[in-house]
């Protein structure tokens, strides 16, 4: 027990965003958090992490073919894949906001930096459940898009997009949502990660699509600790990163009115998330990335 | 205060650059990129109206500087208020106070002092007051100003000298003052008015320019008073001229001193002047001292002394060529010569025909009682004698006619002109600026029968000429000496001018010319002027009466032009050696007689009715405003040290805090 405990202690230390901050490689970043987060969890049928067999399915493309039966091809020449415990033969797409205001926050890490910690650390955590992972990158326009896949090769070039991924303009939902319906068919699950400092009903315009889609939508809302609760000791000139707007703003503004906007805000999004059957977590870029895995496993559970 | 340059103010318009300056970084302020302005808003509340001290003393010091700046070139000046002189109305009033030395007399400085105060106070409110000093200068003692306080306190330390007032000279003094004083002027002449101090002519004492005279006499009664008037060498010692003002049965005593050694006292009575004759004077080779003194009560002790230098140097010996040494031509020169009371001349005759010319590097000038006996032989040593600095003195007689130039000088002679029947010719013209003529009177009584013409040279101005424009004395530069030559001789037959006193005056002079004998005058009045010529890289220095030196070290390299101002006895070192001389109050300092009423009145009323109309105010003097520039320019600098110090604080803040 006592090792345990160490074990977990020391893999809760991991999912600090400080500490994840000091590795330069998003896969190990990735693994590092899942294989933490894991070992802080029992052992759950239910999510998906036990290797005990379940059943067969016929082989789809896309699937992982390292869980083809060779046996039972070499038996019946047709290709099925073991379904374990867990599995649920679905799809994660993740959507990351790589706009410019996603590059503002830290030290230790950026919106964008804890951002691609949580979608690298979301697609692995897929990818170990074997569902299909897949990600678009966008800021105005689409920077990047990986189509879902189980395939070994697949998580790669996700996480390959996902550490590319820099702060670069403005912010238009409306292009990835739409390039998601179109390649993305399939009904399964889909992150959005972004600050999403955009109108409420304008996203639940992009939302609401992809939920008639069948899509399983969780937004994955990401605000820096100083955006949620700034502090200023004198009147001080904010330049928006994206539109280049300065605002000077007096500390009691800053102290009292904004964090009371920003809340405001954050519950709108999260209504109008909730009003077009998404899901909403508001992540700070302070907090240990287990709280969203396990809001994200969470969500999963409902989904099935 | 004023400004002398008040344009310079423009610039003060650059503090604009400071505060715009100022208001650009409060308007900037700290610029920090933000995710997004979607929920921000701008705060109503401007950094500019914050009030944050240190930005605030930051922008005054800059302000400060800016301003510092325009007003040094600005030029401020301040005035004093007590010494503002009305423009108009007042005017100007002197008081001048006589310092000369008849004040001296027991109270009546005091007494002038006191009046000098008083008119001080009349003077009527804003007019400019200047106080002087009269003697033989006039001083100013304060610069003029309406500062009552200022000018009673000149009058305080005032004290009577030693030097003589003349009313004439102090009049022609103020008219040229008072024509830069603001009108109308007043003169409040403060003074014991002595008789003897105004000139011969009264309008002399009336300037013009000055509106009023006020006669302010001090002094009261009858002056008693004993002075000495003057002192000489005599042939048994030393006689002394006293003069007695006031009651004729009042004595003194009068004491001799030379070289500090008492040779006899005598006592003076009864009223005015008479000689007493002191014998038994041992006089020393050189310069000797003489000292009087008056022992005795009398109102004024200041001229109970006097000094004297008696110099006592051997006869300088001259010789006389003649054709007769035994003949009245000899005689009239050696007794001419014989007659100079101080350094005379010996005069040592000898035959022109036997005379040994080695012995004329003995002399510095020789006397030919007749040119013309100059043998060929000796003129070339003459000449050369002559052109070698020497100097000769002749006549001209018989031998001189008949020849066609005059020897040594080379002048060409016309055939002489003999006058018969007791025709005779005056003095024409002559030159009285020349050293030898200038000392001279009478020659207008001296008749000449015979002259020896000479050929007209236009590069030769005589010194004398006849009344039929032939020269009669001429002089003639021969190389490094001169030769001076009266072309008639020194005979009755010729002329009567060794008959007359101008002949003795004229060959003395000629001698003291020709020897090189400057004017060694030795006694002088106080307030004269000493003059030391530069010989070489000095030209002396001068001891006075109390013993401490005259001259600065610098000064002593230069020209100068002594002032003697105590009485007393003075020592020159000169680079020609060591002389003494004396200097005594004027003699007419001791004349105590006051100035009549009635020329007083006179002169106050003449000066009423000189007035001159006011036209403005032009002219006034306003004291020399006191220039701040040089004030405010330190504090300009002392601004610019805090500003920059304050603006370092605020750059280390910013760079700690970013």
């Amino acid at each position: 027990m006592a090792a345990l405990k160490t074990a977990q202690s020391s893999a809760r230390q991991l999912l600090q965003p400080e500490v994840l901050a000091g590795l330069k490689n998003l896969e190990l970043v990735a693994r590092s958090v899942v294989e933490g987060f894991i070992i802080g969890l029992h052992r759950s049928p239910h999510f998906g992490f036990s290797q005990e067999f379940a059943e067969y399915r016929m082989y789809e493309e896309g699937d992982d073919p390292r869980f083809i039966d060779w046996n039972v091809y070499a038996r019946t020449g047709r290709t099925y894949i073991k379904r374990f415990l867990g599995d649920t033969n679905s799809h994660l797409m993740i959507l990351l906001d790589s706009s410019a205001s996603m590059g503002f926050g830290g030290p230790p890490v950026s919106k964008l930096q804890y951002a691609k910690f949580l979608a690298a650390s979301l697609a692995y955590l897929a990818s170990r459940q074997h569902d299909a992972v897949g990600c678009i990158v966008f800021d105005e326009a689409i920077r990047d898009f990986r189509p879902p896949s189980s395939r070994a090769g697949k998580l790669h070039g996700v996480m390959h997009s996902i550490d590319g991924a820099t702060p670069g303009t403005g912010t238009q939902f409306e292009r990835p949502f739409e390039k998601f319906r179109e390649q993305v068919p399939r009904r399964g699950l889909v992150a959005v990660i972004s600050d999403f400092y955009c109108d409420a009903d304008a996203l639940l315009e992009g939302v609401r699509p992809l939920a008639w889609q069948g899509q399983d939508v969780v937004l994955f809302h990401l605000l820096d600790r100083e955006e949620m609760d700034p502090s200023f000791d004198r009147n001080v000139l904010l330049e928006d990163v994206e539109t280049g707007e300065a605002v000077e703003v007096a500390p009691d503004f800053m102290a009292e009115e904004y964090p009371r906007r920003i809340r405001e805000h954050v519950q709108s999004i999260a209504t109008a998330a909730s009003g077009s059957g998404a899901d909403h977590v508001l992540v700070a870029t302070d907090d240990p990335l287990d709280q969203a895995l396990r809001n994200y496993l969470l969500f999963r559970e409902r989904r099935q | 205060m004023g400004l002398l340059a008040p344009l310079f103010l423009a610039a003060t318009l650059a503090i604009a650059l400071p505060i715009w300056l100022h208001r650009l970084q409060t308007q900037s302020s700290d610029r920090k990129p933000f995710s997004s302005a979607m929920l921000l808003e701008t705060t109503e509340q401007r950094v500019h109206v914050q009030k944050k001290l240190k930005y605030l003393l930051l922008l005054a010091l800059r302000i400060a500087v800016f301003v510092l700046a325009a007003l040094a070139f600005a030029k401020p000046f301040i005035e004093r208020p007590a010494t503002e002189i009305a423009a108009s109305g007042a005017g100007t009033h002197l008081i001048v106070v006589d310092t000369s030395t008849s004040m001296a007399r027991s109270g009546v400085f005091s007494q002038a002092q006191n009046r000098a105060r008083q008119a001080i106070d009349d003077a009527p409110a804003g007019a400019g007051i200047q106080t002087i000093a009269a003697d033989s200068t006039m001083r100013l003692l304060r610069p003029l100003s309406a500062d009552k306080g200022s000018q009673r306190a000149a009058i305080a330390d005032l004290e009577p000298g030693s030097q003589r007032l003349d009313y004439g000279r102090l009049m022609s003094e103020i008219e040229r003052y008072a024509q830069s004083l603001a009108a109308p002027v007043t003169v409040n002449l403060i003074s014991d008015f002595q008789a003897s101090g105004m000139p011969a002519q009264f309008a002399d004492v009336v300037p013009n320019g000055v509106a009023r005279l006020n006669a302010l006499a001090v002094g009261s009664g009858e002056p008693v008073n004993w002075g000495v008037v003057l002192v000489r060498q005599s042939a048994e010692g030393v006689d002394v001229l006293v003069r007695n003002q006031g009651l004729p049965d009042r004595t003194t005593d009068v004491e001799v001193r030379v070289n500090d050694q008492l040779i006899g006292t005598r006592t003076a009575s009864g009223q005015g002047e008479y000689v007493l004759s002191f014998p038994g004077a041992e006089w020393l080779e050189g310069d000797n001292r003489v000292e009087v003194t008056l022992i005795g009560d009398d109102d004024l002790a200041a001229d109970n002394r006097w000094f004297s230098i008696v110099r006592n140097e051997p006869p300088s010996p001259v010789p006389l060529l003649s054709a007769d040494p035994g003949g009245l031509p000899v005689t009239y020169l050696s007794a001419a010569l014989g007659a100079a009371t101080e350094a005379g001349f010996s005069v040592q005759p000898f035959a022109a025909h036997e005379f040994d010319p080695r012995i004329l590097t003995r002399y510095r000038w020789l006397i030919v009682d007749d040119i013309g006996a100059i043998s060929s032989a000796l003129e070339p040593v003459i000449t050369e004698f002559v052109t070698n600095g020497g100097s000769l003195l002749a006549f001209s007689g018989e031998r001189t006619l008949g020849l066609e130039t005059l020897p040594v000088s080379g002048l060409a002679l016309q055939p002489a002109d003999l006058l018969g029947g007791g025709d005779f010719l005056r003095i024409g013209q002559l030159d009285r600026q020349h050293p030898v003529l200038s000392a001279t009177q009478g020659w207008h009584r001296v008749k000449v029968l015979r002259n020896v013409p000479i050929e007209p040279d236009a590069d030769m101005e005589p010194l004398m000429r006849l009344d039929n424009g032939q020269p009669l004395i001429v002089e003639q530069p021969l190389g490094a000496g001169r030769i001076l030559i009266t072309l008639s001789a020194i005979d009755n037959q010729w002329n009567d001018l060794p008959v007359h006193p101008v002949f003795v005056g004229f060959v003395l002079e000629a001698a003291g010319y020709l020897s090189g004998r400057t004017d060694r005058r030795n006694v002088y009045t106080t307030g004269d002027t000493l003059p030391l010529t530069l010989t070489g890289t000095t030209a002396g220095q001068v001891v006075d009466p109390d013993g401490e030196t005259v001259l600065s070290l610098a000064d002593t390299a230069r020209e100068q032009l002594i002032r003697l101002e105590k009485a007393g006895i003075y020592e020159v070192y000169t680079p020609d050696g060591e002389t003494l001389v004396a200097a005594n109050v004027d003699p007419r300092e001791s004349e105590l007689t006051r100035i009549s009423q009635s020329v007083l009145d006179r002169w106050q009323d003449a000066t009423y009715s000189n007035v001159e109309p006011v036209t403005d105010g032009s002219g006034s003097l306003v004291p020399e405003p006191i220039e701040l520039w040089p004030w405010v320019l330190l504090l300009l600098a002392v601004f610019v040290i805090a500003e920059s110090a304050l603006g370092n604080v605020h750059i280390a803040m910013r760079v700690r805090s970013s």
